[in-house]
């Protein structure tokens, strides 16, 4: 065999969503043939110190019928043997569930990159030293707002105080630290102002993109959707701090809702799963399909399971009635098995 | 020459899948190029991957050796791999 320059050009593959060069790209590949799930978004429990308004997992309370920690600690083994590369850790709020540190050092001792999506509210100094000794792909802080009355506004319960000194005490210790906002009619005006206090924290990035209709978000969408208006301005300001912040801090923002993600992957399902505290598997987010369990299925099976559902008659049909009515997106937690 | 902190590669039956999950961004080599990465990953050096491919594979040294570097640099100015 010759050694060919151009088979061996490195391609994006699957990254990040629906713009016309990835579909290019992916033309003739399929999410069907990878062995396993690149990516795993697990949320681990469903208790939560804060009621936001905007919450896509409606968190607060804890389900009756979690995972324990026994089914957690197994759950991480079988990640680690089908060799997925990387997974976040969410919630509810993470850091509340008493197995949290037991799941991530199981995890990162298979040397899979993790991610933990956090209020902050509960990273001391000490616990700050802990994470940071994970060495994590990152840690992200949700920040809805340059100060305390707009982040509070938005996050009921929440301290922005809390968030900010979770930053500084992450970053103190050398810790990755990422910013999350999320852009509602309360805080959009305050994006660039976000930005600016991320770099002033040291962070190494801002994530954020239009607000996703799911959940609690989708129940009080008339009073957070921003306008066309906001979001035009909205995506100027992010371009301008991308430019300005190059080279300093990474800026990402995906500038797809979630009607138009459901469209893409209709056509291109992602290698991906996702994991709600129960252990019940979810096709995507944004709709209420379940299928599988990890409390009485392989992560292997239920993989098998992600690729066959995707060509479900009553999911495509399902789908396609949300793209044409969103509103149906409010029942994305109103799980159906499939 | 190393795999940068959060870089993870896979073999899958269609190449290898590198994932930089840094950028969370994903990118795939055909045989070759995941023969390159593997050695990389074991920490072999450039004239230890020349010669692998060298036994390995047909064609001339010269083109051999000006794909690697061309591949490596690909690797490099995309932050997979660091020197």
């Amino acid at each position: 065999m010759d050694v060919v320059a151009e088979d061996k050009n490195l391609s994006r593959l699957t990254n990040p969503g629906p713009d016309d060069q990835l579909r290019a790209i992916l033309k003739g590949s399929s999410f069907d043939d990878y062995n396993s799930p690149l990516f795993i978004a697990w949320q681990l429990n469903s208790a939560c110190n804060l009621g936001c308004l905007h919450c896509c997992e409606e968190a607060g309370h804890s389900m009756p019928d979690e995972m324990t920690k026994e089914q957690a600690l197994d759950f991480c083994e079988q990640i680690a043997e089908l060799n997925i590369p990387y997974m976040a850790i969410s919630g509810g709020e993470p850091l509340l569930c008493p197995h949290f540190f037991d799941v991530c050092e199981s995890i990162r001792s298979h040397n899979i990159s993790l991610k933990i999506e956090t209020n902050g509210e509960f990273i001391d100094e000490k616990t700050a030293l802990k994470l940071t000794d994970l060495k994590l792909r990152s840690v992200q802080i949700s920040l809805d707002g340059a100060t305390a009355e707009t982040h509070e506004r938005l996050r009921v319960e929440g301290d922005w105080d809390k968030a900010i000194q979770a930053c500084k005490y992450l970053v103190k210790n050398g810790g990755n630290t990422e910013i999350v906002f999320v852009p509602t009619k309360f805080n959009i005006h305050e994006v660039g102002d976000v930005i600016d206090l991320a770099y002033s924290l040291g962070s190494y990035g801002v994530y954020t993109g239009k607000i996703m209709r799911i959940g609690r978000a989708a129940k009080n969408w008339d009073i957070l959707s921003p306008s066309a208006e906001e979001y035009e301005k909205f995506f100027d300001v992010l371009k301008e701090k991308t430019a300005a912040y190059e080279g300093k801090m990474k800026v990402y923002y995906y500038p797809y809702d979630v009607i138009e993600e459901l469209k893409y992957r209709l056509e291109c399902p992602s290698a991906s799963l996702l994991v709600v505290p129960n252990g019940k598997v979810k096709l995507i987010g944004p709709l209420p399909f379940i299928c599988g369990d990890l409390k009485k299925e392989s992560l292997s099976q239920i993989w098998g399971n992600y690729k066959k559902a995707w060509q479900n008659p009553e999911v495509i049909e399902f789908t396609k009635k949300v793209i044409a009515e969103p509103k149906l997106l409010a029942e994305s937690n109103n799980w159906r098995q499939i | 020459m190393n795999f940068t902190e959060h870089t993870k590669i896979r073999e899958e039956k269609f190449g290898t899948v590198v994932f930089d999950t840094l950028t969370e961004k994903i990118f795939i080599t055909d045989q070759i190029g995941g023969d390159i990465l593997r050695l990389i990953e074991q920490g072999k050096d450039l004239p230890v991957i020349l010669s692998v491919l060298h036994d390995n594979y047909d064609g001339d040294e010269q083109n051999v050796e000006k794909d690697v570097v061309e591949f490596i640099d690909q690797l490099k100015s995309s932050n997979i791999v660091s020197v």
